[in-house]
């Protein structure tokens, strides 16, 4: 195995996609996806045999969960669920199949252990953002008449030069998939305790987490005055006072307790990113403004009323009006 | 087989956006349906995002995960004005074709 | 032998000879004027007859102001004057615009000027029927052309004789195509100038090739340096021998002989005065002159002489050969010009320069004679020149004077006892019996031969034409060329005969008293001979001549030296053999012509039933096919030549180079057109598919591309 078999598998993806987007016979369709499903299953069968003969290497975290099958389903069903959305007839379709491709991906994050990530994304996305395409795929659609039954436009069922298109899509999978398997050699493995640390350093700014934490771990305790979590090569500790004791305890705090994703998340937008954050307030206003703007009620103004209202003079058979007009209106402001 | 799946790298990840992203740009170039087009963008912003939570994940590090809410931020913006706009050019033409739109003058 | 030069002495001459030169000059002026002013009448030969009067005035005066052996250089201006210094030493090349002028130039500018001027005052009237239209082109060439043939005779260097020697051809030229809408007169316009052109560079060349060898082109210089012997062989190597074979070149060239004589016979289809003026008397006569001149420099090359005599002696038996088989009465007379001309090389040849110049001045004289009586001819039967149509026109009223001054210049080109042609002729055929050269006796009995073919053709002319019962037929020209409205019947002419195109045109005062004049110049151009003799005696023209004091008395012991003719002294017999054979020449035509004129076409249709003799009628009359040959080897290659530059230029550069590079960017663009198709995501294909061969680039094949470039050169390499 090496890169040639990689590019051969790129080929036959472009045709299977290829295939798929044929407006032809059903089986062709069927086919062609199937091979493409094939096709991917297999690269990321291969994977570790890619990844020694390219020369890559990297590997998850240390301490990462490592979940075969889920991933296997997730990915699988997100791809053919995006390959459904390019080669379906019907719009609303492929609205559809673009929620299936969001909720694979939302599940694919929780993999990664980004849960606020994933159900942000099924909010926002699918939830609001999708909710929208479909009203406007619903506003479009052309009414049916006499001779145009209610079914697919004709832009939709052809497609448009698939062959290159796939030709060009499949080159920079190969490209991107090259990068990936031969690796950048100085991606360096995270450092666990490292990340751990910061963790807990980015906890201390939580100081009412830090009281239920330990409340949580040791009942009756409190953290001491003053007491910030602190890191070391042992693992993290407290200074706790328990209630009733006239001296404080180290509390050590297990792994269990970091500050979970929504905590982390939550931190670094507000503490290291507000400017950012500010930012995406104003795009979203902006965008408020802007909608507002395109959905107002479009009067259809006539060539001289838009020349009028520039400033500009009537066009010439208009001549005379406009004399008499100029006549009549001396001191104008034009 | 269970043994390949038992060591998913940052590698599967890759891939698997990867190819996402490819399959958002073929359907991109390939469906005459305006609305379906952004739809194949907000595909490809989609795998962009999943690569990024890759990689947070196999660094550590939260700021990638920082920045894909950023995404969902912009691509919701750019969402609801691409779809106004399309309103527009529908009225226009009475189609959401994008070769309605292909003279190259003012119309 | 060197006295003549030796005696010269250079005199500065007053400048007003230069206004021989001013004056058709100024005459040109003027026409110029009157075309512009739309002159409509005779104007402008008035003009022209009184300049070159008084440019023939002010040559008398300077012949008066002629001191034998006293030669004048009159300069004019600063024309080319170029000094240098060079790895060589010192250089220099001179020609200034002046005037030498030694009894060579006195002789050549008398007849010259003077018979410019009788015959403008005869055009004045002969192309009366263009005034309004070329009268004035017709008078303005005619100044040109006096103003260059005197450039020509009169300079003081080479360059300067080129230069008039340029523009005797094309003022020949310019009046040769007077006749401007006939196709035949544009051929024979610059079929004479493109031969003239062949000659002409042999001049160019000589002139080159003297200025290498000898430093200089003055004539006093040339003379001077030729005297003393004062130039070295060695340096300039075989340039010196070419130097006579150049200069003869270009006279052969200006003077119509072989092999560069078919010009002057297709020359005739220019107006008559000019056929007279240029082509018999003054143009003609300038290779002659060129020779005279350079007597000297002939001399350097023993053959070149030889060389001349014989080419001369062959022109003048062809030439005579084809004027007999001809009809077209001019036509003769050209066909006569150059047999005459190579009277005149042949006598040059045979080391007779006062021959060959007394023939040169006898025969301007008779030769305008007769050519001006045939133009009056044709100037009065519309255009007639067939000598079977017209005939015992000295009966017809008002025709006598013609006849008459026809009858004087025939007999002087027959050579009958004691006209002047006789004795010009009669120099130069017993010179060809005295001198030694290489076969020159045979020279001498071909030259014999054809004084009895000129009698023969000169009197079937005039017995054809002025004598016998009279009748005519009417040409069909209308008086020229243009076909203008005529009007002569509304017109009362001072001249009897009945007025109309069916009637002929009796020639008027004009032309009748300058007929006379110059009829009477050729008889007494009789007794200029010894009067010519000592002007060329006392010129460059007389180097290596022996003086005629001395080959009259034969001398004792130098006998043995001259050559015989038949055992006796050829100056006392060659009078009585040549006049015997002219008047047997005579008296053949007088019987085929005039007796019984049937047995000239008996005779023609014998010859040619007889097969072995069919070829000898045909060959004359075709002219000896010369003319088909050199349009067979010189014209239609030429032709080819230009046909396939022609297609050349059309294909190959007008299809392929031009239009190629125009539709090179119309089938780039359209090739290129379909890009453009206002599609959005067309466009973005082509940038994906950019973006992808880019990445594809740096990502894949840059790291590898070192050795892959390796493996390639090693493998290959």
């Amino acid at each position: 195995m090496d890169p040639k078999l990689l590019y051969f598998a790129c080929v036959l993806g472009a045709a299977a996609v290829y295939l798929a987007l044929r407006p032809g016979k059903r089986g062709v369709r069927i086919a062609g996806s199937l091979l493409g499903l094939g096709v991917i299953a297999w690269m990321l069968l291969a994977t570790p045999q890619l990844l020694s003969v390219m020369g890559g290497k990297p590997a998850l975290a240390e301490g990462a969960a490592r979940p075969g099958l889920m991933f296997a389903a997730f990915s699988l069903i997100a791809i053919a669920a995006a390959v459904r959305m390019i080669t379906h007839d019907r719009p609303v379709y492929s609205a559809l199949y673009f929620v299936l491709v969001v909720l694979s991906s939302a599940g694919l994050f929780l993999l990664l252990q980004a849960e606020f990530m994933a159900f942000a994304l099924v909010i926002v996305y699918a939830g609001a953002i999708l909710i929208t395409y479909m009203f406007v795929i619903m506003l479009a659609q052309q009414a049916p008449s006499t001779d145009h039954t209610v079914g697919e436009a004709e832009y939709d069922v052809n497609p448009r030069e698939p062959g290159i298109a796939c030709g060009v899509g499949f080159i920079l999978l190969a490209v991107l998939s090259n990068m990936a398997y031969g690796g950048v050699p100085q991606l360096k493995t995270a450092d666990v305790p490292a990340a751990q640390r910061q963790a807990w350093q980015a906890m201390n700014l939580m100081s009412r987490d830090v009281e239920e934490m330990v409340a949580d771990l040791m009942p009756g305790a409190k953290p001491a005055a003053g007491a910030t979590i602190e890191s070391a090569p042992g693992g993290a500790f407290i200074t706790v006072r328990r209630e009733g004791e006239a001296f404080d305890t180290r509390l050590p705090l297990p792994p269990e307790k970091l500050p979970s994703n929504v905590q982390q998340v939550g931190l670094d937008l507000v503490a290291k990113f507000p400017v950012s954050l500010e930012l995406a307030g104003v795009i979203l206003l902006m965008a408020m403004f802007g909608a507002v703007v395109l959905a107002r009620k479009q009067i259809e103004l006539g060539e001289d009323e838009i020349r009028e209202a520039a400033g500009m003079r009537k066009l010439g058979f208009h001549a005379e009006e406009s004399a008499e007009a100029r006549a009549s209106a001396p001191g104008g402001a034009r | 087989m269970i043994e390949a799946l038992s060591h998913i790298s940052l590698t599967h990840y890759l891939i698997v956006s990867a190819a996402l992203f490819v399959i958002g740009l073929v359907g991109f170039l390939v469906r005459r349906n305006m609305i379906i087009m952004f739809l194949c963008t907000e595909l490809m912003f989609q795998a962009a995002a999943i690569a990024m939570v890759a990689f947070s994940r196999f660094s550590l590090d939260v700021s990638g995960q920082v920045f894909v809410i950023f995404i969902l931020t912009v691509a919701a913006a750019e969402a609801a004005l691409a779809l106004g706009l399309i309103v527009l050019l529908y009225r226009r033409r009475e189609t959401l074709n994008s070769e309605a739109w292909s003279e190259m003058r003012e119309s | 032998m060197t006295t003549a030069l030796a005696a010269e002495t250079l005199v500065a001459g007053s400048s007003w000879a230069g206004w021989i030169l001013w004056l058709p000059l100024l005459s040109l002026a003027l026409c110029g004027v009157c075309a512009a002013m739309k002159v409509r009448s005779k104007l402008p030969a008035w003009i022209t007859v009184a300049c070159l009067g008084l440019s023939f005035v002010v040559t008398l005066s300077l012949y008066m102001g002629y001191q034998p052996g006293q030669h004048q250089t009159i300069h004019l201006f600063r024309w080319l004057n170029l000094h240098w210094t060079s790895a060589q030493g010192e250089g220099s090349f001179i020609a200034n615009f002046a005037l030498y002028v030694d009894s060579l130039t006195l002789l050549w500018m008398l007849f010259v000027t003077g018979l410019g001027t009788l015959i403008a005052l005869y055009a004045s009237e002969y192309m009366e029927h263009d005034v309004g239209k070329g009268y004035t082109r017709f008078f303005a060439g005619m100044s040109v052309f006096l103003f260059a043939m005197s450039s020509l005779v009169m300079a003081d260097n080479l360059v300067m004789l080129y230069l008039g020697w340029e523009g005797v051809g094309f003022a020949s030229y310019w009046l040769i195509g007077y006749f401007y809408q006939k196709p035949s007169a544009v051929a024979a316009a610059k079929k004479a100038f493109i031969m003239n052109r062949i000659g002409d560079l042999g001049l160019a060349l000589a002139i080159y090739f003297i200025w290498h060898a000898f430093g200089t082109v003055e004539y006093a210089q040339l003379f001077a340096i030729l005297d003393s012997h004062n130039y070295s062989h060695e340096k300039a190597g075989w340039t010196i021998d070419a130097i006579p074979y150049l200069l003869m070149l270009g006279a052969f060239g200006k003077s119509a002989q072989l092999p560069l004589y078919v010009w002057l016979p297709d020359a005739m289809e220019g107006p008559t005065p000019v056929s007279a003026l240029i082509h018999a008397a003054t143009m003609v006569t300038a290779g002659v002159y060129l020779i005279a001149r350079m007597y000297p420099m002939m001399l350097l090359d023993a053959a070149a002489l030889p060389t001349v005599a014989w080419i001369g002696t062959l022109t003048a038996l062809l030439a005579a050969t084809i004027g007999m088989a001809q009809y077209d009465i001019k036509r003769i007379m050209a066909y006569s010009t150059v047999s005459q001309l190579g009277y005149m090389f042949a006598g040059l040849g045979v080391m007779t320069s006062v021959g060959g110049c007394y023939h040169v001045f006898t025969h301007a004289f008779f030769k305008a004679v007769l050519f001006l009586t045939c133009g009056a001819i044709m100037h009065g039967f519309a255009g007639q020149l067939d000598l079977r149509r017209i005939s015992g026109l000295r009966h017809m009223n008002g025709w006598k004077i013609v006849a008459y001054t026809m009858l004087v210049g025939c007999l002087c080109l027959a050579g009958f006892p004691f006209t002047s042609g006789f004795f010009s002729k009669d120099m130069i055929l017993a010179e060809a019996f005295v001198t030694h050269g290489p076969g020159f006796q045979w020279i001498g009995w071909i030259l014999l031969f054809t004084a009895g073919l000129t009698a023969y053709y000169t009197f079937r002319v005039w017995f054809r034409v002025c004598a016998g019962p009279s009748h005519f037929e009417m040409g069909d020209e209308h008086h020229g060329d243009d076909d203008h409205d005529h009007g002569h019947n509304a017109h009362d002419h001072a001249h009897g005969g009945g007025r109309g195109h069916d009637q002929p045109h009796v020639p008027r005062l004009a032309i009748n008293s300058v007929l006379m004049i110059i009829a009477i110049g050729a008889i007494l151009a009789a007794f200029a001979g010894g009067w010519v003799e000592r002007l060329i005696l006392d010129s460059s023209a007389a180097a290596g001549v022996p003086g005629h004091a001395e080959t009259a008395h034969g001398g004792a012991g130098e006998v043995a030296a001259h050559g015989t003719f038949l055992g006796m002294d050829p100056h006392k017999a060659m009078y009585w053999v040549s006049a015997f054979v002219g008047i047997v020449g005579i008296l053949i035509a007088w019987r085929l012509h005039l007796a019984n004129r049937k047995a000239a076409d008996a005779l023609r249709a014998r010859l040619l039933s007889n097969p072995a003799t069919r070829w000898l009628p045909t060959a004359m009359e075709h002219k000896w096919y010369v003319d088909e040959f050199y349009h067979a080897i010189i014209v239609l290659p030429m032709w080819i030549i230009g046909y396939i530059c022609s297609l050349i230029d059309r294909y190959i550069v007008d299809w392929l180079l031009v239009d190629g590079t125009a539709r090179t960017p119309k089938f780039l663009g359209r090739a290129f057109q379909p890009l453009q198709n206002g599609i959005v995501q067309s466009y973005a294909v082509s940038m994906a598919g950019g973006a992808a061969l880019a990445v594809v680039l740096i990502v894949v094949i840059m790291p590898h591309m070192k050795q892959w470039l390796d493996a390639l050169m090693g493998g290959g390499g």
